[in-house]
């Protein structure tokens, strides 16, 4: 067991409201399954030790604290700051069909929508997830009415900007032919350390627009989590941002639980000298029907350390499925580390499904042709190498968000050393 | 313009060019022929600053400046141009793209502001019919499936669109057929302006009876050991490398 999650367990026992018996639940359950070692096939590649022995930081400060503007992007900001919530979720101007509480102020109704989704949505096995069910006191639901279409963006950030532990959680409950946007946001570089986790029930021919940009940088951990339960007829696209940092950690788990659901997510990691980003994805076809695309795409520079694990799982009962997903990466060193592994658990036996993984390096004839033209060394990669990441950015739904995405995503390779 | 002296250069660690001197003038042509494994092609390499030509003595310099020391985009900056024997392939990006960034970069280098997309367009349709390239040809990958004919043009077109000081072509002839080569040449010819300066780069005689140099230089085993006016060129055409004796035998060799 691990120093740090000893005192987990212990703050623990201090936790109280209505969420007591989900994360008494989830304590047993991490105290049965101990600390990930390297062992652990989920933490194969990505060594904990950085956690294992730290001191629990708590910080009940209040410290302001904003997100990046996106221009032309009409946007409800909720923020955590240092895992404190900032935002008084009473007094936001919400659009009809959408409210959004923190989990202090939820009356009986909404106590029972959160506690039916808190930790059901997301499985048992991520010892992280865990630990923010139990103690992630600091957390928001938004609950989206049935057939109502929700235009603004709504945005839940992380900022760090101390070194404390942070643990935050969201619950969104889309309702049957429901519409909305929720965007995850998480950015610091401090030596803190967040979980944020984040569970999603999407209704009856309901459609979620979800993007997580985890930019945290340098000394800054994360370890969080999206998980999607889809009903029949329901519908997700994701957007995916990693940067990397000391540890940066992402699990996303789609759940087709109602047939013809459909499930597109597109990923992007870019990491610069020595960071570490890790994606874990599961996408379990529970029942017949559903269609899964995942495009995961990465650039790893030197000395850093991409690890991607692609799941998909095909259920006995899930004729007919449809699965696709294909990770592409760039090292631009030899000191540049992918460990990619796509995994299809098949067994059903009508059933679509294909996946790959490519690992290339930089066409040095290439780049010396540009250069040749008077092209700048950092413009020729971007030219060269950037097309492939651009390609995934272009797919994004909303204009807005990739403009804003695409010159910070640019900009951040272009500083990227190529050895 | 360009003075090179004494100049020693070794691709992993073998010795290509061993002691070779060269003056370019402004507006002058220099044709520089020789046999195979002479050292032609490592010397545009070396002077483009290509990484693995390691350049193990002497100088040289253009428009006084040291050459050897710039960055290879530095270089191509200061208006050196090199058309590439086997231009490169880059699916992915377009050859619009490629030339428009390369053409806003050296435009940068000379103080002037970069073109717009619409003023660039014009310009690259007009070099485009120049070299009697499709003007599809912009849209296409860079170099991306076309012939061996097609690529050198392309070169061409670059040349026209970079106005470059100093133009390298290395065996810009080779796999063309004579239609194709005329286009080349006057490609070329139109560039000369009595200041642009050429080093023409081939194997053969037969471009030269196209672009007429005002001096021609044989290249064998890494040094210029003969030079000369136009009937140099001929005078190896008609008896091949034969003069060079055993100089050029330890080079095919």
């Amino acid at each position: 067991m691990s120093q740090w999650l000893e005192q987990v367990i212990d703050n623990a026992q201090n936790v109280s409201d209505f969420l007591s018996p989900a994360r008494d639940a989830a304590l047993s359950e991490l105290k049965l399954q101990g600390w990930p070692g390297r062992r652990t096939e989920s933490w194969r590649f990505t060594p904990l030790s950085s956690v294992e022995k730290r001191v629990v930081v708590e910080n009940k400060d209040v410290t302001t604290a904003s997100a990046p503007v996106i221009e032309n992007l009409e946007v409800i900001d909720i923020v955590f700051s240092n895992g404190q919530l900032i935002t008084d979720t009473a007094s936001l101007a919400l659009p009809k069909g959408v409210s959004i509480c923190q989990f202090k102020d939820a009356d009986a109704d909404q106590q029972a929508a959160i506690s039916s989704l808190y930790g059901k949505v997301k499985p048992q096995k991520h010892t992280f997830g865990l630990v923010n069910d139990a103690l992630a006191e600091n957390g928001v639901f938004i609950d989206v009415a049935a057939g109502a279409s929700i235009e603004p963006v709504m945005r839940i950030s992380n900022l760090s900007s101390q070194p404390c532990d942070a643990h935050t959680r969201l619950i969104v409950r889309l309702g049957d032919g429901a519409r909305a946007t929720v965007m995850e946001f998480g950015e610091g570089s401090c030596e803190s350390l967040t979980t944020a986790f984040a569970e999603y029930s999407i209704g009856y021919k309901a459609h979620l627009e979800h993007y997580r940009f985890a930019m945290f940088t340098g000394k800054a951990k994360q370890v969080g989590g999206s998980h999607f339960k889809l009903s029949e007829l329901a519908s997700l696209n994701s957007t995916l941002v990693g940067y990397g940092s000391e540890l940066s950690r992402l699990d996303v788990d789609i759940w087709h639980a109602g047939e013809f659901a459909n499930a597109k997510m597109n990923a992007i990691y870019l990491l610069a000298e020595n960071e570490l980003f890790d994606l874990h994805s599961c996408i379990e076809h529970a029942v017949p029907n559903g269609t899964t695309e995942e495009n995961a795409r990465g650039i790893i520079g030197d000395g850093a350390k991409a690890v991607f694990n692609g799941r998909i799982h095909i259920h006995r009962d899930a004729q007919k499925t449809l699965a696709e997903l294909n990770n592409r990466n760039l090292l631009l060193s030899r000191r540049g580390i992918i460990n990619t592994k796509p995994e299809l658990e098949i067994y059903a036996d009508d059933v679509k499904c294909a996946h790959g993984a490519t690992v290339a390096e930089i066409d040095d004839t290439a780049l010396y042709y540009l250069l040749t033209r008077g092209i700048s060394r950092s413009r020729a990669l971007v030219m060269l190498n950037f097309g492939f990441v651009q390609e995934l950015v272009a797919q994004i739904p909303k204009t807005a968000i990739a403009d804003w995405l695409l010159p910070k995503l640019s900009k951040r390779f272009a500083e990227m050393e190529v050895k | 313009m360009l003075k090179i002296s004494n100049l020693h250069a070794n691709v992993e660690d073998k010795a290509i060019i061993k002691g070779l001197n060269l003056a370019v003038n402004p507006g002058e042509v220099h044709a520089i022929m020789g046999p195979n494994g002479a050292g032609k092609s490592t010397l545009g390499y070396v002077l483009s600053g290509r990484d693995g030509y390691e350049v193990s003595g002497g100088e040289v310099t253009m428009n006084g400046k040291d050459l050897l020391d710039m960055d290879v985009e530095v270089r191509a900056r200061e208006g050196l141009f090199l058309a590439f024997q086997y231009p490169v392939e880059i699916p992915g990006v377009s050859n619009m793209e490629f030339m428009k960034e390369s053409v806003n970069a050296i435009r940068e280098e000379r103080g002037e502001s970069p073109l717009t997309a619409a003023e660039f367009l014009k310009k690259a349709k007009e070099a485009c019919k120049q070299v009697q390239l499709p003007l599809d040809f912009l849209k296409r990958g860079v170099n991306e499936g076309f012939s061996g004919g097609e690529k050198k043009r392309n070169e061409i077109m670059q040349m026209i669109l970079l106005e470059p000081s100093l133009c390298i072509l290395d065996e810009s002839d080779s796999g063309l057929d004579v239609d194709a080569l005329q286009v080349v040449a006057d490609g070329v010819n139109s560039q000369r302006d009595g200041k642009r300066s050429f080093i023409v780069v081939t194997h053969y005689q037969r471009l030269l009876d196209y672009i007429k140099p005002d001096f021609v230089h044989i290249l064998a085993d890494g040094k210029i050991v003969k030079s000369g006016d136009a009937s140099l060129a001929l005078e190896v055409e008609k008896s091949g490398y034969a003069f060079l004796g055993k100089q050029y035998e330890e080079a095919e060799a």
